[in-house]
């Protein structure tokens, strides 16, 4: 409907929204809603949870197809917004949960994110750090992501937005986890942007900050636009009436009448996300507790069910509740019923019996006969519509899988009913069920506790409503003061700090005060860093040699360390390969075969009695081979949606079965010519082990230093943020498959002059003892994070400890010992160390 | 198996038993293997190729039931060759053939399975180690305990035991009543018991598990435990089975374990274990094994045929997925509306 003017550029809006209706599975988000950006404006989107607003903006950004109405960008009609596109165009998002990959760095996070031009004209450290000190965040360029705060990784995804120089700019509640100080940085920041022609867009639930930076402000209900105003020209009044109001089809069971004894009383309980919450419940009453999403309502529940460490007390019927007793008496109901509201490969019964199963022991076996009638009993007084006891949860509407959450619940008795959104995806007539079975919990004397961002319905349901804000309670609404008006109020005008900015800033002021902080940092960086396992095999590599070498002064003959090396060609190669699977957060179980695979294929073409022609036939027969194998990994994995431990084994099978297809014996010597290349060597040093430590090199390059690297460690460490910064995932995890086979077939080169003949049996071993060398370079088996120098450096710890063995006159025994000591060793310290990253943290 | 439905016309109803479809994929696979072996290779159907295939189909089983049980804790024990090794070298080395001292042999043997178990288990339940590295280490260890007991050097088995696990009751092997004594206590202690069912739940969703008070922890850790013992019992079957055990007997049970627990349509994500299925799996890919020597062709084609297996086997399970997800993705929005 837009068509192009003479008036030039400047007064086309950035964005125009018209018409936008956007359906999921038939049900309305959106309806009718039309949206205009002007050029340099901040325009604020308010609205309660749920109003529509970040669907709309996943529409502005291509992340959503609408189902009717027009996109355009500055004037020009765009008939498929895709986010790629959306990007060109210079539409940048910051979302609500941070697009960070944790095991990457600083600087590697916005390297792999933004595209080359940013770095353009100045170098790395100078662009990144200019980047960061725009938003106000202060912090190492070489820190790992992981050991960040929440609000650093917030202002870090912000300053990756700035740093595109969008024309429009969507900020999706980019305060909530903020300090002050930040706010008022990142407010600035916005306002010299919208100087140079930016246009934001700014979701909120504060009307103080629309006050602060917006000139006009969209209100969205229930996905309708309710109004666009100029914010200088309307009252916080105004603004209120229009966000709430919704019509609400549920019915809700009458309030509690009279005066019950408390039976419930919360002191002083504080916790991560939240703190110093005291509240009061009688019988008969349900508790509220309101206030907008990720305000410290769920950490809040989660401490209650004893999932989280808390300080104050807990007093249920007179009882006081400690860690243990909350999580056998209190019954959870969490929000994510995926995640783990319930087993969703077990079926209706299994699920709801799985808190009350003691209760329907018989001696030592279940009583079927108990449990399906108590069981079925619940099951039937909560309405609970399935096609059978015995049908998967999985197959149930969303109602009637909370009625299942619920079901298990009240079967295991509980002392205390707590609820995080219990109507979240419920239809309207399971709603109405759910609120009147709490009624009848509660009446029965068990206190009932519900966290709702649907306001509507707190007032509808509760007795005591308390509203949060940023882990503080900021109001506490009693009988008819409850209304939706006062808890949005109370919620939106807030202006307190989050829980988590105030222990930022604690802990910050803490580390200022420190003398020494930056060296001890540096110290702390390298030993959370990748290559602190690499210094330790080093010097472990050292020691054991110089132990070796006190014993037995031939250790260190030319033979020995040719000997050596060649053996760590071979595994080094194979296992370089390994890091690979294991970095994208795979595994190749497939890789020994493989390499075993392609000796035979090669002992066919590589004789001595073959024309150099042949030769070089086998060795592309060989590679070609390689490379088929790992498409075929890759495939089954990322398209037939194998696990890579079914899909490598399968791939093992398969290889191992057609090298004794090849050859039921060992046949075919490799060329004594061939063996002499590959065994080459100057002084005491194989060539092939100098190529292996240049690749590896190489490779720790562009692991490091290049897109390749980036792109493979970012789907390792968090497949979801990769693709929302841009990584092809699939692409990149079939392609490190194929790398992982190119590096075997590396590997079973070097094999080929080892074992000199064309043995169906050899190479299998290579898996078992490539996924050890892996794991003693570091490399985490959870992906993203690993080093190529460490894989190499573990298969030579491998290698020397069993050469070791046999020099110290020590048995065959000592050398599995000496393995399995390394490997668990190995494991348990990186893991340790890791973990205790972690604790530091929280 | 159930007793009749007590409950009528109740909104809920109970269904009748209803079949998994791993179950019903790999029983028909074996009745026309079998089918096929008859009419085509009647050689591999014939007693004294049975009495030979179902001694290591039952040992087969019984390592596939432990490893079932890890799988279903979404992990994998990668120290089945250890295990079973060092079970056959303690029950043949430590009594070189003399009767009397079995009974402590294999009392011996049990009490490595159970160190062996709690290692990996608290390994991988306690300090939350990827559960191949942890078993990878452990296997090694205990390859260092085989070595160190037997030296590398096999021993015969004593006639008791030979007598025990490789005798014959009935015209069937002992060791399929070993099997399927085994097989009754797993699934019952699975399926029957409070313990059992909190384990297949734990294995389903552990974060579920968390929340409902279950101690998700010690599952884990048990299920490593009762898998060691299982490979225990296996090597010591092994050992009376085979007249001329050697010190790496157990290498061979590492693959066909996965595979049978896979076959068997138990997730390798964990989750809900299938028992019966897992021991129909083993009594398949031994099968297929006699099947395909009785043709005369190679080695090879039967380790082809065990990867097409497991691929169609793992393709039927992704499938089941997918569908599942669909279901899912159908759903989903409607919670954001």
């Amino acid at each position: 409907m837009i068509t192009q003017t003479d008036s030039g550029p400047t007064t086309l809006p950035t964005l125009l929204l018209s018409g936008i209706t956007k359906l999921y599975s038939g049900v309305a988000a959106l309806t009718d809603v039309s949206l205009e950006v002007a050029r340099g404006e901040v325009h604020a989107l308010l609205g309660e949870n749920g109003a529509g607003k970040s669907t709309l903006m996943n529409v502005a950004s291509g992340i959503a197809q609408p189902d009717m109405g027009l996109i355009a960008i500055e004037g020009s009609q765009v008939s498929t917004l895709t986010p790629t596109l959306a990007a060109q165009f210079g539409i940048a998002v910051v979302h609500q949960h941070p697009a960070v990959m944790p095991d990457m760095t600083v600087e590697e996070n916005l390297l792999v994110a933004l595209p080359p031009s940013v770095f353009e004209g100045g170098n790395i450290y100078g662009v990144a750090t200019a980047l960061l000190a725009d938003v106000g965040l202060t912090v190492h360029l070489k820190d790992r992501v992981e050991s960040l705060s929440v609000a650093q990784k917030h202002l870090l995804e912000i300053a990756k937005a700035f740093a595109l120089k969008p024309k429009l700019l969507v900020l999706d509640e980019p305060t909530a986890p903020l300090g002050q100080a930040s706010v008022d940085l990142l407010f600035a920041r916005v306002r010299s942007a919208v100087l140079e022609g930016t246009s934001v867009v700014y979701i909120t639930h504060r009307l103080a900050e629309v006050r602060e930076l917006a000139d006009r402000v969209t209100v969205l209900r229930d996905g309708r636009v309710r109004g666009t105003e100029i914010v200088s020209e309307i009252t916080d009044g105004e603004l209120l009436a229009m966000i709430v109001g919704r019509q609400l089809e549920s019915t809700f069971p009458p309030k509690h009448e009279g005066d019950g004894a408390q039976n419930l009383s919360i002191e002083g309980f504080s916790g991560p996300g939240f703190t110093d919450i005291t509240l009061q419940g009688r019988r008969g009453e349900i508790i509220g507790i309101a206030g907008v999403v990720g305000n410290g309502q769920s950490e809040l529940l989660r401490a209650l069910a004893g999932l989280e460490q808390f300080t104050g007390t807990v007093t249920v019927n007179g009882m006081r509740l400690t860690t243990k007793s909350m999580v056998r008496d209190v019954a959870y109901m969490p929000a994510d019923r995926h995640r783990e509201g319930l087993m969703m490969s077990l079926t209706v019964r299994e699920n709801a019996a799985v808190s009350a199963l003691s209760r329907f022991s018989r001696g030592l076996f279940l009583s079927r006969k108990q449990e399906n009638q108590t069981v079925g009993d619940t099951l039937d007084s909560l309405a609970v519509k399935a096609r059978s006891m015995d049908a998967d949860v999985s197959s149930l509407s969303g109602g009637n899988q909370q009625k299942v959450v619920m079901a298990r619940a009240l079967l295991s008795e509980p002392t205390l009913l707590i609820a995080d959104e219990p109507t979240q995806g419920v239809d309207v007539g399971a709603r109405a069920e759910i609120y009147r079975i709490l009624r009848e919990v509660s009446a029965s004397g068990i206190p009932v506790i519900v966290a709702s961002s649907d306001a509507k319905e707190l007032e509808g349901l509760c007795d005591t409503v308390i509203v949060m804000s940023r882990g503080h309670v900021v109001d506490t609404l009693v009988g008819g003061a409850i209304s939706e008006e006062r808890m949005i109020h109370a919620a939106v005008s807030s202006t307190t700090q989050s829980v988590t900015a105030i222990s930022d800033t604690r802990a910050a002021s803490q580390r200022a005060l420190d003398g020494d902080a930056d060296r001890r940092s540096a110290v702390r960086r390298f030993i959370q860093g990748d290559y602190a396992p690499s210094a330790l095999l080093v010097a472990v590599v050292l020691g054991l040699g110089a132990f070796v070498l006190t014993q037995n002064d031939r250790y260190l003959n030319d033979f020995n360390i040719f000997s050596m090396l060649m053996l760590v060609s071979a595994l080094g190669f194979i296992a370089l390969g390994q890091t690979i699977a294991l970095l994208i957060g795979g595994i190749d179980l497939s890789v020994g075969p493989l390499a075993g695979f392609l000796v035979v294929v090669g002992s066919f073409f590589i004789n001595d009695d073959k024309p150099f022609g042949v030769v070089v036939i086998g060795l592309v027969v060989m590679f070609v081979i390689a490379m088929l194998a790992g498409l075929i990994n890759g495939t089954l994995i990322r398209i037939g949606k194998f696990t890579a431990i079914a899909a490598t084994l399968t791939m093992y099978i398969a290889l191992q079965g057609l090298s004794f297809i090849l050859r039921d014996a060992p046949d075919g010597y490799i060329a004594r010519s061939a063996t002499d290349i590959i065994t080459f060597k100057v002084g005491p040093l194989p060539v092939a082990f100098i190529i292996l430590i240049l690749v590896t090199l190489a490779l720790e390059f562009f692991l490091r230093k290049r897109r390749w690297g980036w792109n493979l460690r970012a789907v390792g460490s968090n497949e979801e943020s990769a693709r929302r910064s841009g990584v092809r995932v699939n692409a990149t995890m079939i392609l490190a498959y194929v790398a992982t086979s190119g590096f075997t077939f590396l590997g079973a080169i070097m094999l080929m002059a080892q074992i000199g003949v064309g043995d169906p049996a050899q190479g299998v071993s290579y898996t078992l003892t490539s996924i050890t060398a892996v794991v003693l370079g570091g490399t985490s088996l959870l992906g993203g994070r690993g080093t190529f120098i460490g894989t190499v450096l573990g298969a030579v710890l491998l290698v020397q400890v069993l050469n070791a063995t046999t020099f110290l006159g020590l048995s065959q025994m000592w050398q599995y010992i000496f393995q399995g000591v390394l490997i668990l060793a190995a494991a348990v310290l990186y893991s340790l160390a890791r973990a205790r990253k972690k604790r530091t943290l929280a | 198996m159930q007793d009749a439905t007590m409950r009528d016309s109740k909104a809920v109803t109970r269904s009748r038993m209803s079949v998994p479809k791993g179950f019903v994929t790999v029983t028909v696979s074996t009745i026309a293997l079998f089918l096929l072996s008859t009419a085509i290779a009647p050689s591999s159907v014939s007693q004294g190729a049975l009495l030979g295939m179902l001694p290591f189909a039952a040992v087969l089983a019984i390592v596939g039931l432990g490893q079932m049980l890890v799988v279903q804790q979404g992990g994998i024990d990668l120290s089945i060759p250890g295990a079973v090794s060092l079970a056959i070298v303690v029950v043949s080395r430590v009594p070189n053939g003399d009767d009397s001292v079995l009974v402590p042999a294999i009392f011996l043997a049990v009490l490595f399975a159970i160190a062996a178990g709690l290692v990996n288990g608290l390994l991988v339940g306690r300090l939350g180690l990827n559960s191949i590295i942890a078993t990878l280490g452990t296997n090694a260890l205990l390859f260092g305990a085989v070595l160190g007991i037997s030296g590398g050097s096999p021993r015969r088995t004593t006639d008791l035991l030979a007598s025990i696990a490789g005798g014959v009751s009935a015209g069937i092997p002992n060791s399929v009543f070993f099997a399927i004594g085994t097989l009754v206590v797993v699934a019952l202690l699975l399926k029957r018991t409070a313990s059992g069912r909190r384990f297949e739940a734990t294995g389903a969703n552990p974060n579920t598990a968390l929340v409902a008070g279950l101690r998700v922890k010690l599952q884990q850790t048990a299920a490593y435990v009762w898998a060691q013992l299982l490979f225990c019992l296996a090597g010591i079957l092994l050992a009376g089975i085979t007249a001329q055990p050697t010190a790496f007997q157990g290498n061979s049970y590492l693959l066909p374990a996965v595979a049978v627990v896979v076959l068997g349509g138990t997730s390798l994500l964990g989750g809900r274990g299938f028992p019966i299925s897992t021991v129909v799996a083993a009594l398949f890919l031994s099968q297929l094994d006699q099947f395909v020597l009785a043709l005369g062709v190679p080695y090879a084609v039967r380790t082809l045929l065990q990867a097409a297996a497991l691929a169609a086997g793992v393709a039927v399970y992704t499938i089941d997925w997918a569908a599942v997800r669909q279901r899912f993705s159908r759903r989903q929005p409607a919670q954001v509306a």
